[in-house]
C-alpha cells in the first residue's frame, strides 16, 4: 500500500462524523443510498446489454415485442368479437347490456388473477430477497434501522416480482382502451394506479413469508412436510365440494357465469378498488376514480406498514433461525432415505450420468426454496383433480370431453412449463462456479447437456403422464383420445425439456447462484415464451384433430390421412423443438471458456 | 472494548461455541486462532449479529450486539474472509453506497474515499465494475470500504485470501499503526506466523472452548514441550485431531 499517503492523510485518524441515533433524516439517507445502488447497478446492467451478442438482444428484443404484440391483439379480437357478437351470445336481457356487464365483469376477474399470482409471486420472491440473497448478511451486519433494512429489500422484491405480470397485462388493458373507446383518463389511471395495486399483494406476500420462515424455520424438514401435506388435503377437501355443475340452460348458465364473475366485485378486493376505479376512468366519472384509487393508496401503504412491523418484529430471528437451521441440518445417509432408494435404482446407469443425476438431486431435495415449490405445484394439482372429478359428469359427453381433455392436457403442459423454466433451464447456469471441476473429469460437454436434458424428460414424465393418465381415466376417454392426451404430453415434455436445457445452455448466466433471478433474465424469458409458443402450436394441432375426425365420422368420411398429417407435423415439430436448442447449447458450451 | 460473557451457540446437538468469556481492550490487536470447525466464524459471526447467540452477552464499545444492535454496528468494521460486493458497481459507487449505510458527513466523503482507495491501492481501477477485479482487489476494496465510517473496532475473518506477499505486509502494518491511535483489532487467521508477528495477544478456541489467552510467550507456556507458536498451536490442538480425522 502507499505508505506516504497513509501517514500524510490517513483518513481513518481523522475525527468520526457518524451520526450517532438513527434519526428520520438518517433513515432516508440509508434508504436512498440502497435505492440509489439498486438504480446505478440497473444502469449498468442496462449498458452491459451493449457488450452481449447483437443476436441475442435482437432475438430476445423482437420476442418480447411478438409477445406484447400477440398478447394485445388476441386481446383485441376477444373484445371486438363481444362487442359485435355480444347480443347473440348474451341475448337480450330486458335493455341491460349484458355485453358491458361481462366485459366489466371480466376485467375484475382479471384483476382478481392478478392480485393472486401477485401474492404468491411475492411469497416465492420474497423468501430469495431477504432470506438467500448474499447482500442480506452484509446488509444485517450494517447500521441499518429494521425498517430501513426491510423498504430497502422490500421495493427490490416488488419490482422483481411484478414486472412480468405487468408486461403481459398491459397489452389487455390497451386492447379493451382501444376497443371501448375509452377516455383518456383510464390510461392515466392505468399508470397511476398499477403501483399501489401490486404493492399491496407485495406487501401480503412478503408478510405470509416473513411470518412462514419465523413459524418454521426452527422445525425439522419432516414436521414441514407434514404441515404442507395437510394444507394440501385440506385444500383439497375444501375444494372437493364446490363446483358441482347441474345441467343448466344457456341463459342459466350465462347468468350463472355473470353471477360468479360478480363473485370477484366484492368490496373489500383491492382488485375490484383497481377495477373500478380504471373503469370509471374510462367513462370519466373521475370522482369516482380518486376515490377508489385513494382507497387503494391508503391499504397499499397500511399494507407496507404491516408488513414493515411485521419484518422489526419476526424478520431478524426468522432469518438467524433459518442458518441456523442451514448448519444444523442433517444430510441424509448415503444409503438410507428415499434418496439412497433413488441412488441404488440408479444403479444401471452408467457413470458419469448417474453420479451427475444423483449430485443434481440431492441438491434439489437440500434447498426448501426450490423443492417448497414443487408443493405448491403439486397443491395445485390437488385442486385441480378435485374439481375435475366434479366435471366428468357434467361434460361427459361429447365435444364436450374430448374439449376438457385437450384443455387438461394444455393446464399440464403449462405447470410443465413453468417447472421447466423454474427447475431445469437453470441447472446449466448453476454449474458455472463448479467447472472447475466437471471441466477437468473425464466428461464431454454434450454428455453434461444430455445428462440434464434426460433427468428433465425422466423426471417431468412421471408428473405429466401420470396426470394425464389420471385425466382420462376421470373422463373416461375413448383409446384414440387417450393416445392423443399421452401423444401431446409426450411431446410436450421433450420438448420443454430440450428446450429448457437447450436455451439454459445457450443463454448461460455463471455469475449468478440464484435460480429464481437466473430464469428471470433473457434466456429464461424466452423459454417460457418458446414454451408457451409450443404448447399454442400443440393444442391448436390436437384441436384440429379432434374436430376433423369427428366432422369426418358424422360425414361417413376417413380421417386417417388427415389425422397422421397432423400428428405427423406435430411429431416433427417436437423433434425441431427438442433438438435445434440442444445443439445450439451444447455448441455454445464447447466455444464458452470458463 | 470487546466484553464477551459466557457466549454460547448452539446448532441443535452441536456446541459450536461454548460458553467463552473474553475481554478485548480498546488498542489491543487480537488473534483469534483454532482448527477449522473450532467455532472462530462462529464467535465473529456473534460480535456482528449475524447469529444470534443461544445464550449469554456480547458488548462492544458497550453496546449489546442483540440489545442495540445498530449503535453496536456503527462502531465496527468487518472484514469476511470472502467479502460481499455488488459486482455491478464501479469501487468508488461501492464506497459511496458505504458512505450512504453510515450517513457519513457528506463534506468529509470524497476526501476520505479518494485516500482509502489510495491506502489500498486500488485507485487506479475505482471507476471500472467489480465484476471484472481479481480477488485481491475485492479484499482490497472491502478493507478501504472497511475504515470509511472510521471504526473504533475492526474485526476480520482470514484477511489474506487473494492478497500477495507485498499487500499481506501494508495490511499488517496499516492494521498495527491503526491500533496505536486507540483501534481495536479483533482477527481470526490460520497464519500463526503473522499472528505471533503482530498480536499482543492470542486466544486459541477449539471445539467451541477457549483453550486460552495471552501473549505470544504466555501462550507458548501453555505448552508441555517449548517451541514455536506452531508448535504449541498443534500440541494444544492435538488431542481432538484424531478424533476429527476419524469422523471425517
Amino acid at each position: 500500500m502507499s505508505q506516504s499517503v497513509r501517514t500524510v492523510g490517513d483518513p481513518a485518524r481523522q475525527p468520526a462524523q457518524i451520526h450517532e441515533t438513527t434519526t428520520p433524516k438518517v433513515a432516508g439517507g440509508q434508504l436512498r443510498a440502497l435505492l440509489w445502488t439498486k438504480s446505478r447497478m440497473t444502469r449498468h446492467w442496462i449498458a452491459s446489454v451493449r457488450n452481449q451478442s447483437k443476436l441475442k438482444v435482437g432475438f430476445v428484443s423482437i420476442s418480447a415485442v411478438v409477445l406484447w404484440a400477440g398478447a394485445f391483439f388476441f386481446s383485441l379480437g376477444i373484445f371486438f368479437l363481444f362487442d359485435r357478437f355480444g347480443e347473440q351470445i348474451f341475448g337480450d336481457n330486458g335493455g341491460v347490456n349484458i355485453t358491458d356487464v361481462v366485459l366489466n365483469r371480466m376485467l375484475s376477474v382479471m384483476a382478481l388473477v392478478i392480485f393472486m399470482m401477485l401474492i404468491v409471486s411475492n411469497v416465492l420472491v420474497s423468501f430469495a430477497t431477504l432470506y438467500r440473497a448474499r447482500e442480506v448478511a452484509y446488509l444485517i451486519q450494517a447500521p441499518l434501522a429494521p425498517i430501513v433494512f426491510f423498504l430497502g429489500r422490500f421495493v427490490e422484491c416488488l419490482s422483481f416480482s411484478s414486472w412480468g405480470l405487468l408486461f403481459l397485462g398491459s397489452p389487455v388493458m390497451v386492447a379493451y382502451g382501444l376497443q371501448r373507446e375509452v377516455q383518456p383518463g383510464f390510461y392515466i389511471a392505468l399508470l397511476v394506479l398499477v403501483v399501489p395495486f401490486v404493492t399491496i399483494p407485495a406487501a401480503i406476500g412478503t408478510t405470509i413469508t416473513i411470518g412462514i420462515v419465523r413459524v418454521f424455520s426452527g422445525l425439522k424438514r419432516p414436521a414441514i412436510v407434514a404441515v404442507a401435506l395437510i394444507a394440501i388435503v385440506f385444500l383439497f377437501l375444501f375444494f372437493r365440494g364446490r363446483g358441482a355443475n347441474p345441467d343448466l340452460s344457456q341463459a342459466e348458465t350465462v347468468q350463472a357465469i355473470v353471477a360468479a364473475m360478480g363473485q370477484t366485485q366484492t368490496a373489500l378486493l383491492p382488485s375490484h378498488w383497481f377495477a373500478t376505479a380504471v373503469l370509471q376512468a374510462a367513462v370519466g366519472h373521475l370522482g369516482t376514480t380518486a376515490f377508489y384509487g385513494l382507497v387503494l393508496l391508503a391499504n397499499a401503504l397500511m399494507a407496507v406498514l404491516l408488513a414493515s412491523v411485521a419484518a422489526h418484529f419476526w424478520f431478524y430471528r426468522g432469518w438467524t433461525s433459518l442458518h441456523a437451521a442451514d448448519e444444523q441440518r442433517k444430510p441424509s445417509s448415503v444409503k438410507g432415505g428415499a434418496l439412497g432408494l433413488i441412488e441404488r435404482l440408479l444403479a444401471p446407469v452408467r457413470e458419469p450420468a448417474r453420479s451427475l443425476i444423483i449430485k443434481d438431486l440431492r441438491m434439489f431435495w437440500r434447498d426448501p426454496a426450490q423443492w417448497s415449490q414443487f408443493l405448491i405445484f403439486f397443491g395445485i394439482m390437488a385442486l385441480y383433480l378435485a374439481n375435475m372429478r366434479q366435471s366428468g359428469g357434467f361434460f361427459g359427453e361429447e365435444p364436450y370431453r374430448s374439449w376438457i381433455a385437450i384443455l387438461n392436457m394444455a393446464a399440464t403442459m403449462l405447470i410443465l412449463a413453468t417447472l421447466t423454466t423454474r427447475f431445469v433451464f437453470p441447472l446449466i447456469s448453476l454449474e458455472g462456479r463448479r467447472f472447475w471441476i466437471l471441466g477437468l473429469a473425464p466428461l464431454r460437454i454434450r454428455s453434461l447437456v444430455r445428462q440434464k436434458f434426460w433427468l428433465s424428460v425422466v423426471l417431468s414424465s412421471l408428473f405429466t403422464v401420470t396426470l394425464g393418465l389420471i385425466s382420462g381415466y376421470r373422463l373416461e376417454l375413448q383409446a384414440f383420445e387417450l393416445f392423443l392426451t399421452l401423444f401431446g404430453i409426450g411431446a410436450a415434455t421433450l420438448a420443454l425439456s430440450g428446450l429448457a436445457v437447450g436455451l439454459g445452455s445457450l443463454y448461460p448466466n455463471f455469475e449468478e447462484d440464484n435460480p429464481s433471478k437466473i430464469t428471470s433474465g433473457m434466456g429464461g424469458t424466452l423459454n417460457f415464451i418458446l414454451s408457451l409458443a409450443f404448447i399454442i402450436m400443440v393444442i391448436v394441432g390436437q384441436t384440429f384433430v379432434v374436430q376433423w375426425r369427428r366432422a369426418a365420422v358424422e360425414s361417413g368420411g376417413d380421417p386417417t390421412m388427415a389425422v397422421a398429417i397432423v400428428l405427423g407435423a406435430l411429431a416433427l415439430a417436437t423433434l425441431f423443438a427438442t433438438l435445434v436448442p440442444l445443439r445450439a447449447g451444447m455448441r455454445n458450451l464447447e466455444r464458452t471458456e470458463f | 472494548m470487546i466484553d464477551i460473557q459466557n457466549l454460547t451457540k448452539r446448532f441443535g446437538e452441536k456446541v459450536a461455541v461454548n460458553e467463552l468469556n473474553l475481554q478485548v481492550p480498546e488498542g489491543e490487536f487480537f488473534c483469534y486462532l483454532g482448527p477449522n470447525g473450532a467455532g472462530k466464524t462462529t464467535t465473529i459471526k456473534m460480535l456482528t449479529s449475524l447469529v444470534r447467540p443461544t445464550s449469554g452477552q456480547a458488548t462492544v464499545g458497550g453496546f449489546d450486539v442483540q440489545e442495540n444492535p445498530v449503535e453496536a454496528k456503527r462502531l465496527v468494521g468487518y472484514i469476511p474472509d470472502h467479502p460481499f460486493l455488488y459486482d455491478k458497481l464501479t469501487g468508488r459507487e461501492f464506497m459511496r453506497f458505504v458512505n450512504g449505510l453510515y450517513q457519513i458527513d457528506p463534506a468529509t466523503f470524497d476526501q476520505r474515499c479518494g485516500e482509502l482507495l489510495e491506502i489500498f491501492e486500488v485507485a487506479h481501477v475505482a471507476d471500472q465494475l467489480i465484476e471484472n477485479y481479481s480477488h485481491g482487489m475485492r479484499q482490497k476494496l472491502s478493507f478501504a470500504s472497511c475504515f470509511l465510517h472510521q471504526p473504533r473496532i475492526v474485526i476480520v475473518d482470514e484477511p489474506w485470501v487473494g492478497l500477495d506477499p507485498k499487500n499481506i505486509r501494508a495490511v499488517k502494518q496499516y492494521l498495527r499503526d491503526r491500533t496505536r491511535d486507540g483501534l481495536t483489532v479483533f482477527m481470526s487467521t490460520h497464519s500463526l506466523s503473522i499472528a505471533e508477528e503482530i498480536a499482543d495477544r492470542i486466544g486459541i478456541i477449539n471445539r467451541g472452548r477457549l483453550l486460552g489467552t495471552g501473549t505470544v510467550a504466555e501462550i507458548k507456556a501453555l505448552a508441555n514441550n517449548p517451541g514455536t507458536l506452531e508448535d504449541v498451536f498443534l500440541e494444544l490442538t492435538q488431542d481432538d485431531e484424531p478424533a476429527e480425522l476419524l469422523s471425517a
